[in-house]
């Protein structure tokens, strides 16, 4: 009864809080819808599928070029083909990444993973013709749902229309992410999780499955990086780096990976830590790494476990 | 009687050892075959090269008349076949339902509905219970498998491998890490469940020459990679050479 | 100097089993000290030529804080590896901070001290002797190790631990104080790494971050679990890097990410490793 409570009572508070005048903090949960759902797509693959990725930034800058790209470079504007792109392209750079890396478990998987991510950081650096290099490629303002909006100044368009499209993109990546875990699909990527060999002897293809999760994850990773890049208008190659993706496990294992639910508590605790602790101290990173470092050692399974442990230890 | 599995001179090396040298085997619908020899006699090898786990260096295998050899368990598993390992593997964390029902899907060919609520599907859920029930596992469904006393993994390993309704089951050691009284007592659930659930053939390696002189129809021998004897139990029994080798010591 | 950092890594990995991604920043934090080290030295008097003990020196001192940090990995040892990971991971975030709060932000340099040694011609090219120096430095270690694990009983045990944990802990082998050991020496082999190599670039921030995707490649190519791969995978790694920077410079990074890939690909447990994949 209380997660409910807790759980409808936040949903309330962020679906008012545009309303109540602090645009500063409503501008500051943006980048946390759009790390959700990048997040949601991670936890498919390490939650269900126990395959921990320490790539997955590849694909959230891959969303925020694409966004660049489209809305700089080609001049489409319209917000819903930029998602709808940046899946594609999630899609067709993620299949053949994915064909390789799914053979391999574990730490080599994390391996593989943080190499594409960082060949693809050096790709965007270096190549600045096409990538813009260290400056990055600009992300004009979208149009949502054909609305052109010109007359909003920044401020009001991105904690208005803004904020609650990029919330409605991740209620919806959500639900899909909900009836995917629930579905026979899901429950084939748990089985995998649990133990290969024995799944692979009761007939599912383990290669295949992995492999789905892998694109899946990709698409919402992608999806996510859209939604990142447009408040700031700006993509550049650090979406890539290694610690972002790090970044992103971390979040993950904050809010928990047990639940599907678990990546955005983690995306909204961290970029409101964040945003606390940057403003007590510059020492942040430090902070950080030791909360890291309890939460890997004392509370491996976030704050979500946290609850959970709650609900059992009450029941 | 028609055939179901045809082994024939398979011989599989590795590097300069050979592990098994020219063995033929043949199982026909209706037959309990157990599979028996010394540790080191090759009986591991024959079980993963006939349920298509391993490439046989020559020899062919053959089920329902399609060549398995080295085809990998997904595509036994479409086929008919279905194996259960000697160490237990489950999933831990899966509750006993779920492990059913994973089978259950993969024999639906249901494994990656995507967006089908799980919960909902009462053809599934309708054959968990019905696999539950023959196994008297019926009781446990909702809790997670690394909870379950050992005899009752081993029975939900092998339940599963059943979920899948196959023609024919290869066991390794089914009673192994079994107490003695317990062992029966598997044994008479896997053939009452195998004859309500339409299995044709049942092969087994076994150690415990009780249980295997006890159910089987035929027993194979093996001996440093051959068979020794293949023949009912009162003809092994009678054979002064093979008891000696593989049972030990003469009864 | 990758070799020596991905000699640390090396030697961890093997014995332990975990990546440690703190690598980087145990050589940052020595390229830090050292710079201290040494201008500190060098106002209180002392002869340029001299600066390299204190170099050495400094790296070593670093070391230290390996004991430190191995306490804090323990409870994880037994947990999944993606654990061991996020947990070195944190310690990257916490050590970056740690160097900006004692050093600032600004790179430290030691200028041209190093010039104190002299050049030397090898060939058509004006070579440091300082560099050449490094190389030695980098030999003589290699060399010590490969004769340490080969010869001496600790080297020994550290063997025995890396083929079979299992066993080597029935043998009565104390598993708790060997972990402590290998990690402080590897700890050492990075600290003294970043000392050594500061008089040829400057100490930034960033260095720890980047470095450990470099000793990671390092790693990787010649294998896990390796010292002799250590070794040939930081030649590989440096002379793709040197080929890279005189023809296409902008695929210099990308080349070698081509190569991990390729190698984790072809051949997953690297060039020399005969650990299990």
């Amino acid at each position: 009864m209380i997660v409910q409570a807790l759980g409808a009572a936040a949903a309330l508070g962020l679906l008012l809080l545009p309303l109540a005048g602090i645009p500063y903090t409503t501008t500051l949960l943006l980048p946390a819808f759009g790390y959700a759902i990048a997040l949601l797509g991670l936890n498919l693959l390490f939650g269900s599928t126990g395959l921990l990725s320490f790539g997955h930034a590849l694909f959230v800058a891959l969303g925020g070029y694409t966004a660049a790209a489209l809305t700089g470079r080609l001049g489409v504007r319209s917000l819903e083909l930029v998602l709808l792109a940046a899946a594609a392209v999630a899609v067709v750079v993620a299949v053949p990444i994915g064909l390789l890396c799914v053979r391999y478990v574990k730490i080599y998987f994390g391996m593989l993973t943080l190499a594409f991510g960082m060949l693809f950081y050096s790709f965007l650096f270096k190549f600045y013709v096409l990538t813009g290099g260290d400056e990055g490629m600009r992300v004009l303002r979208p149009v949502l749902l054909g609305q052109p909006l010109e007359h909003l100044d920044t401020v009001a368009f991105l904690t208005g229309p803004f904020y609650y499209y990029a919330l409605g993109v991740l209620v919806v990546a959500a639900l899909v992410m909900h009836r995917l875990v629930t579905s026979p699909f899901g429950l084939s990527l748990r089985s995998i999780r649990e133990n290969a060999a024995k799944a692979e002897s009761l007939g599912i293809s383990v290669r295949r499955h992995r492999l789905a999760a892998f694109v899946v994850a990709a698409i919402f990773g992608a999806v996510g990086g859209v939604l990142l890049v447009v408040p700031t208008g700006l993509a550049d190659p650090l979406l890539a780096y290694w610690t972002h993706s790090g970044n992103l496990v971390f979040m993950l294992l904050l809010g928990g990976f047990d639940h599907f639910l678990g990546p955005v508590l983690g995306a909204v605790v961290f970029i409101l830590l964040q945003d606390g602790v940057m403003s007590l101290t510059s020492y942040w990173r430090f902070v950080f790494g030791a909360i890291l470092a309890v939460v890997v050692i004392f509370f491996p399974r976030g704050l979500m476990g946290l609850l959970d442990a709650r609900r059992t230890a009450l029941s | 009687m028609s055939l179901l599995l045809e082994a024939t001179d398979v011989r599989k090396f590795y590097g300069d050892t050979c592990a098994l040298d020219g063995v033929s085997l043949r199982v026909s619908a209706g037959e309990f075959v157990s599979i028996i020899g010394p540790n080191g006699a090759g009986k591991t090898t024959l079980v993963n090269v006939l349920t298509g786990l391993t490439q046989p260096s020559s020899g062919h295998v053959r089920f329902k008349g399609t060549d398995v050899a080295g085809q990998g368990p997904v595509r036994l598993a479409r086929l008919g076949m279905a194996r259960s390992f000697q160490l237990v593997t489950i999933f831990p964390g899966l509750s006993v339902a779920d492990t059913l029902a994973v089978a259950t899907l993969s024999r639906l060919r249901r494994s990656a509905r995507p967006f089908t609520a799980l919960a909902r599907d009462t053809d599934v859920r309708a054959a968990v219970e019905e696999v539950a029930a023959l196994f008297g596992l019926a009781d446990r469904l909702s809790r997670p498998a690394s909870t379950l006393p050992q005899g009752d993994k081993k029975l939900l390993d092998v339940a599963s491998a059943f979920a899948l309704h196959p023609e024919m089951i290869l066991m390794d050691e089914p009673t192994s890490g079994v107490s003695t009284a317990d062992k029966i007592a598997i044994m008479e659930t896997l053939v009452r469940a195998a004859a309500r659930m339409g299995i044709r053939a049942i092969v087994q390696v076994e150690h415990d020459m009780d249980i295997v002189f006890g159910y089987s129809d035929r027993i194979v021998a093996l001996h440093q990679g051959r068979v020794l004897a293949d023949a009912t139990p009162a003809a092994i029994r009678a054979d002064a050479d093979v008891v000696a080798t593989v049972v030990g010591r003469p009864r | 100097m990758l070799f020596l950092v991905a000699a640390g890594l090396q030697l961890v990995f093997g014995v332990q089993k975990i990546l440690n991604l703190a690598c980087g920043s145990f050589y940052a934090l020595g390229a830090y000290a050292g710079v201290s080290a040494v201008r500190w030295a060098l106002g209180a008097g002392l002869p340029a030529p001299l600066f390299f003990p204190v170099l050495l020196g400094a790296g070593l001192i670093l070391g230290l804080i390996g004991p430190v940090v191995e306490r804090l990995l323990r409870p994880i040892y037994e947990r999944d590896e993606s654990f061991q990971l996020l947990l070195t991971f944190a310690l990257v975030l916490m050590f970056e901070d740690v160097i900006r709060f004692v050093w600032g932000t600004a790179p430290h340099q030691l200028g041209n001290v190093y010039l104190a040694y002299g050049q030397v011609r090898v060939g058509a090219l004006t070579v440091p002797t300082y560099n050449l120096v490094v190389i030695a430095c980098g030999a003589a270690i290699a060399g010590g190790m490969g004769w340490f694990l080969a010869r001496t009983r600790f080297g020994r045990v550290l063997r025995a631990t890396a083929e079979n944990r299992e066993m080597a802990e029935a043998m009565g082998i104390d598993m708790t104080r060997v972990y402590a050991r290998v990690f402080t020496l590897g700890t050492a082999l990075g600290t003294v790494g970043g000392a050594l190599v500061i008089p040829a670039t400057a100490a930034v921030n960033e260095m720890g971050i980047d470095l450990i995707v470099e000793a990671f490649a390092v790693v990787v190519i010649g294998g896990l679990g390796s010292m002799r791969g250590a070794f040939a995978g930081a030649l590989i790694v440096g002379v793709v890097k040197a080929v890279a920077i005189a023809t296409w410079p902008e695929v210099e990074m990308l080349a070698i990410y081509v190569i991990v890939i390729a190698v984790l690909v072809l051949r997953p447990s690297g060039l020399f490793a005969r650990a299990i994949a």
